[in-house]
């Protein structure tokens, strides 16, 4: 899936996280900040990487505000992010979900 | 409905009331028509028929954020009201925002994801979104080996590019390797951002170590910083030239490598001279900042050269006046021009600022 | 449907759909059922985020015993089709239906959730369906809509809309609601299904909640919807069974067990034949007694 437009996905709400994306010359190069960076950096970098994977994104720029989200969380905000970013929200991609 | 975020419409008298009202009850006092005039749409939580928490968004810049934490999570409504401001611009498209607030909540907004990108001892100014500063920053072109070379930069809002701005640009164009012009980028002015962005590339093209670039969002006009949660018109003036000051001091200079901010006098402008009075005390020593005056520039018998002027010639036509006053690439563009200009300032464009 | 009948129905908890913690945290509360909100709580710009964050929660959190319900937007916006699809996908239990006005609409909802079923490859029949009634139209078809699908698990009255279609607003004696809450009450028992009253908004008027809940329960409602996860106990207690009722629930209960041990075809209490509707109501009982940890394990009355 290519990145088309920036789009934001989630809040700054608790137990929430925003993730923005927008294009990128090649890679997925990811922003995160988190107060739990520390200890739950690497996986939250993980599920955003696996999910643009599975979506076919190989290029992309991702920055990241976490506020204490769970992995479903990560993984419903970077698809909902990707899919308004290539402007495939009315087609949802039924086989990532 | 309790809890949820509502429109607030300030247009309503009542609505407006109650606002400012709450605002006031958090310490912020001034309501003047040109900071609350620029907002595009205000948000609000209420609880129990009483308004908790508000914010507000003009242009790209959040403002009147007020909250009380009374019988909540701290900082709960803040988030919900930030978060709301944020993706309510995000949806429309704009993704890159702004906010300036009292220093004692920068670190709340830096906690909802926004950086900080300077600050003086009361307020602080911080981003969010893409791009940022960094892109900003890697987007303006270089030369190689930068870090050795002598740079200088200089910003002008150029409204329109004259002799005065020429001379100025001359002068650090021999004594330095490369020069940075950073044109304003404020749609406030006579002529667009566009056309005074071209007028400067046009007018220094012959200068091969100088590069002309926007000053995007960072060499901000000082006319547009919002103040409205200063108590004084004073305070707000030195607040907002230190931050714009600090910005070139902390984030650009270093990046750049610019060691030298080169300043034109503006002798007929009290707020020239007061700006030039802050960079002054807050550049150096890590920019040194060399003033050159522009009356050198004059020709012996003719006034100093002004842009103010400039802009009086065109409302008058006297184009021939105008000729000793700018360079040809600007006269030229003011021919071509002449009624375009002339309408806009007829339309009630004003051309005694800078 | 018998698994319906087995339920309870007490509680039907709102979940904004698009709030992670409220999504995250919906199974700690006991409610009877979620209902996991993609409508009005959720604003346009956020209808797609919403899907999605209430889809992936459903594959990871665990929410217990508590039948999923999902309320999805209207027939008549263009969230409608991909809210179905991924619910269905999602293996959500129910599917509500907003401001439903006709059995046709229904019957639309059932096409739509075959023809997801079918798309992904899930069982027929895995996915039922309820719908809330919002309107003088939807109240005066309750029946015709209550009884337009066999897949139908409820049906629940929306005071909000219902008091705006009928020009006037909510009191707190509920008389504006008296017609609608009748009909759908009947239309619901008519047909069948589970009848669920509206919501109650009111956080601070705790006395108020107490007095709509009683009523509602005497009327004969399944149960209630609730925004606020503080008044599940609240609506528990209410539906607690008195000591009587479960000791004369216990009997009739013995009274199966004895026909079940003899062979017999009849169950028989005190000399008379018990039927159907007493043998489901004490069954009821039992279950809203054990779930109010009145009884132990054996169903006995437990002393307080």
């Amino acid at each position: 899936m290519e990145i088309k437009e920036t789009a934001v996905a989630g809040t700054l709400e608790s137990s929430d996280i925003q993730i923005m994306i927008s294009k990128a010359a090649d890679g997925i190069q990811i922003d995160l900040q988190s107060d739990v960076e520390k200890q739950f950096g690497d996986q939250i970098r993980s599920v955003i990487t696996t999910t643009l994977n599975e979506m076919g994104v190989t290029a992309a720029k991702v920055k990241a505000v976490d506020k204490g989200a769970l992995d479903c969380v990560i993984k419903a905000r970077a698809i909902a992010a990707v899919q308004r970013a290539s402007q495939t929200t009315d087609q949802p991609a039924w086989e990532v979900l | 409905m309790d809890n949820q975020i509502v429109d607030l419409y300030l247009k309503d008298a009542a609505t407006k009331h109650d606002w400012q009202a709450f605002l006031e009850s958090l310490g912020i006092n001034n309501f003047a028509e040109r900071e609350v005039d620029q907002i595009d749409f205000t948000i609000g939580i209420y609880q129990a028929g009483e308004l908790v928490a508000t914010g507000s968004v003009a242009g790209n810049v959040l403002k009147y954020i007020g909250v009380c934490n009374k019988g909540v999570t701290s900082g709960a409504r803040f988030n919900t009201i930030v978060s709301e401001l944020v993706n309510r611009m995000f949806a429309k498209g704009v993704y890159h925002l702004f906010v300036f607030t009292k220093l004692k909540y920068s670190e709340s907004f830096q906690h909802i994801g926004f950086s900080e990108l300077t600050h003086s001892d009361e307020a602080a100014f911080l981003e969010t979104g893409s791009p940022d500063v960094h892109d900003f920053l890697a987007d303006v072109p270089t030369v190689s080996d930068q870090a050795h070379k002598k740079v200088a930069g200089i910003v002008m809002n150029a409204n329109p590019f004259t002799l005065g701005h020429r001379y100025l640009v001359e002068q650090a164009a021999t004594e330095n390797d490369l020069v940075y012009v950073f044109v304003v980028n404020t749609d406030l002015s006579l002529f667009s951002t566009a056309e005074r962005e071209q007028l400067v590339r046009a007018g220094t093209s012959d200068l091969s170590n100088v590069i002309v670039v926007n000053g995007g969002d960072y060499m901000v006009s000082y006319a547009t910083f919002p103040a409205y949660f200063l108590p004084s018109k004073d305070q707000a003036i030195t607040y907002q030239t230190t931050l714009d000051a600090r910005i070139f001091r902390d984030v650009i200079a270093p990046a750049l490598h610019v060691t030298t901010r080169y300043l034109g006098t503006e002798p007929t402008s009290r707020t020239t001279s007061q700006y030039n009075q802050v960079l002054n005390q807050e550049l150096p020593p890590r920019v040194a900042v060399k003033v050159v005056d522009r009356q050198v520039a004059a020709l012996s018998d003719q006034p100093v050269i002004t842009a103010t002027e400039v802009r009086q010639f065109i409302k008058n036509g006297s184009l021939q006046d105008l000729k000793a006053y700018v360079p040809d690439t600007t006269a030229q563009f003011i021919q071509n021009h002449l009624v375009t200009l002339q309408t806009r300032i007829q339309k009630g464009m004003n051309i005694d600022g800078n | 449907m018998a698994e319906n009948e087995e339920r309870l129905r007490r509680t039907m908890m709102f979940v904004p759909g698009n709030n992670p913690a409220m999504v995250k945290d919906a199974g700690i509360y006991g409610a009877d059922s979620i209902m996991f909100d993609l409508e009005d709580s959720v604003s346009m710009a956020e209808k797609d985020a919403a899907r999605v964050l209430v889809y992936e929660a459903l594959q990871t959190q665990d929410y217990g015993d508590a039948e999923l319900v999902v309320r999805v937007n209207g027939q008549d916006t263009p969230y409608y089709e991909n809210d179905v699809k991924a619910m269905v996908k999602a293996g959500i239990d129910i599917i509500r239906l907003p401001k439903a006005e006709s059995p046709e609409m229904v019957q639309q909802l059932e096409a739509d959730i075959i023809a997801a079923e079918k798309q992904f490859g899930l069982p027929e029949g895995s996915t039922g369906l309820m719908a809330a009634i919002e309107s003088a139209k939807g109240v005066m078809n309750a029946y015709p809509i209550a009884s337009a699908s066999k897949r139908m698990m409820g049906i629940a009255l929306s005071a909000e809309d219902y008091t705006t279609d009928m020009k006037t607003h909510r009191y707190p004696d509920g008389a504006e609601l008296e017609f609608a809450r009748n009909m759908v009450l009947h239309a619901a028992r008519a047909a069948g299904v589970a009848a669920f009253d509206t919501v109650f908004t009111n956080m601070d008027d705790t006395e108020g909640f107490y007095r709509e809940t009683e009523y509602i329960h005497q009327l004969g409602f399944d149960g209630k919807s609730l925004v606020n996860p503080r008044q599940i106990p609240m609506v528990n207690k209410v539906y607690e069974p008195t000591e009587k009722e479960i000791r004369n629930a216990k009997n009739v209960i013995n009274a199966i067990e004895e026909a079940r041990l003899k062979g017999s075809g009849v169950i028989s209490m005190n000399g008379q034949m018990v039927d159907r509707p007493v043998v489901l109501r004490a069954q009821r009982v039992m279950r809203i007694a054990k779930a109010s940890n009145l009884v132990d394990e054996e169903g006995n009355y437990i002393e307080k």
